[in-house]
């Protein structure tokens, strides 16, 4: 397996204090509605019925895979870091969500592959979700 | 769109480049500045006809309303910035023509300039904002969901078409051949292009040596970066038949933003804008897209040349690797696509690279590259990650 970078550090604010809440107890948040659509955590209104009453839920931490990049460093330097595979995931619960696939080879990602959610926290940061094959 | 009073109907009558390129020592409004002396001079006209002036600063800024104070225009009858990204270019002209054919201005001047190179710097720095985790100088890191989408690396452009251009690979087996394709094309045009930044010979394997920035995209996949301005003129037709040079007349025009960034999206890198914005822009016309004699598209990466064939309905949707590949779009091929070589191979001047080839080719200027019949040409813009598209039909007559 080819060695790929993990997520790099990012910090909290007013709008993303409540869902770094969530994955410091390991837990994905989406945004669901009274009526029950699942929605992107930087939603402020519901996609499906315009409704502004979101309430946090965890997601179950399943999904595809929709397209990933391999995103290599500029040449130039002794021990260049590894590449890094930004990738857009389709959550089991609807919403797509683009991220960081860890742990994997790049060579073998397809779209479709079943993901699974797992959680890094970088020096410095808040945790981060993250995504890999299923199984792998 | 009612469009009635054929005197008045909007023509491109002026055209201004600058050098482009490593052009070292120049300010954005200063190469702004030449862009527009040069098309009101190509056009015959005086400084004092401008009244109206439409501007679009690049990623290095500088070029906005002080524009207008740079070139002494006085009571101006129009004047904005533009922001459409790299379909601003193809809009302006839309704006500038609606303002004449009502009668809003006479002349306007249409603007891009752009001076993002330093010498010793990268192309690459100018555009990626970094890597997931990359150094800030021991600033924070980022913060807001923006902040989160930069810890996975999502960001930059590179990226964000290299996911787009990945999902129409896995959906439709387009290949890094077929991106090749495009990339070596427009070379091939490019070296009849005296403007262009690379005008020697590029094959396959050469693409394939060049290295990976974001895969599925190597170096050569990607549009360069330059430094330089081009402007237009835009008028009524009937102010241009005494003027200097052919007019090029602005027969049908439509945009489309599909506004579905970062959202559940079936379309994403399968289907743009140009889908809908090019029937529109070419019923306006009064054209069928079998018309279309010469064909210069927003190319900030070979896949979106590709992707627009499709949309555009040069080929049929998904079929765009197989159609590049077959030679259809070189030189000698049975499309005259980005006949200058586009922003890969000639100058990055976002949507004024299509733009003023069109120009040129409708003109009949084009010298070495000049493809003949010349009477009918598409212009597509594209900006932000295919989330803006404006789309032009010109042409050497009325339809």
């Amino acid at each position: 397996m080819s060695v790929v970078a993990g997520a790099g550090p990012v910090s909290g604010n007013d709008d993303t204090a409540w869902f770094f809440e969530g994955t410091a107890r390991g837990e994905f948040l989406l945004q669901r509605c009274p009526q029950g659509h699942w929605n992107r955590p930087q939603a402020a209104r519901c996609a499906e019925c315009d409704s502004t009453e979101l309430v946090p839920e965890p997601a179950s931490g399943r999904g595809r895979l929709i397209s990933w990049a391999v995103v290599h460093p500029r040449p130039g330097t002794d021990s260049p870091p590894p590449p890094s595979v930004p990738a857009i995931v389709e959550l089991d619960e609807g919403p797509w969500w683009w991220t960081i696939l860890v742990g994997t080879d790049p060579a073998v990602l397809r779209a479709g592959m079943e993901l699974a959610l797992a959680f890094e926290r970088p020096e410095g940061s808040e945790t981060v979700p993250v995504w890999t094959v299923a199984g792998g | 769109m009612t469009r009635t009073n054929h005197s008045r109907r909007a023509v491109i009558a002026g055209l201004g480049l600058t050098e482009m390129g490593p052009v070292y020592g120049r300010s954005s409004a200063s190469l702004a500045e030449e862009a527009v002396r040069l098309a009101v001079a190509d056009a015959g006209l005086a400084m004092t006809s401008v009244d109206g002036l439409l501007t679009s600063a690049g990623i290095s800024g500088g070029v906005g309303l002080g524009l207008q104070r740079d070139l002494g225009l006085r009571d101006l009858r129009l004047l904005s910035e533009m922001q459409g990204f790299g379909s601003t270019a193809a809009g302006m002209v839309q704006y500038a023509s609606m303002a004449v054919e009502a009668g809003m201005a006479e002349t306007v001047a249409c603007v891009f300039a752009d001076a993002p190179l330093r010498p010793g710097g990268s192309a690459q720095e100018v555009y990626s904002r970094g890597r997931p985790g990359s150094s800030r100088g021991g600033s924070p890191p980022p913060s807001g969901w923006g902040g989160l989408l930069a810890s996975a690396g999502v960001n930059g452009a590179n990226t964000m078409y290299a996911l787009a251009a990945r999902r129409h690979m896995e959906r439709f087996g387009t290949t890094t051949e077929d991106l090749a394709a495009v990339a070596v094309a427009q070379r091939a045009w490019a070296a009849g292009n005296p403007r262009a930044q690379y005008r020697e010979p590029m094959t396959v394997e050469d693409h394939h040596r060049s290295r990976w920035i974001a895969e599925p995209f190597r170096k050569l996949d990607c549009c360069l970066v330059s430094n330089g301005g081009v402007a237009v003129i835009v008028t009524t037709a009937e102010r241009a038949a005494s003027l200097a040079r052919p007019p090029v007349h602005v027969l049908g025009w439509a945009q489309c933003h599909p506004g579905r960034s970062l959202e559940r999206n079936p379309d994403f890198g399968l289907v743009t804008g140009a889908a809908r914005s090019g029937p529109e822009a070419l019923a306006m016309a009064g054209v069928g897209r079998s018309d279309i004699e010469v064909v210069e598209l927003y190319d900030c990466y070979t896949f979106t040349v590709l992707v627009s064939l499709e949309d555009y309905g040069f080929c049929a949707k998904g079929e765009g690797g197989a159609f590049v590949s077959s030679g259809a779009t070189a030189p000698g091929g049975t499309l005259r696509l980005n006949t200058g070589g586009g922003q890969l191979s000639a100058y990055y001047m976002w949507g004024m690279t299509p733009l003023s080839e069109a120009v040129i080719q409708v003109r009949g200027e084009g010298g070495e590259r000049q493809v003949h019949p010349h009477d009918l040409a598409l212009v597509s813009g594209n900006g932000g990650i295919l989330d803006h598209h404006a789309t032009l039909i010109l042409g050497s007559g009325p339809v």
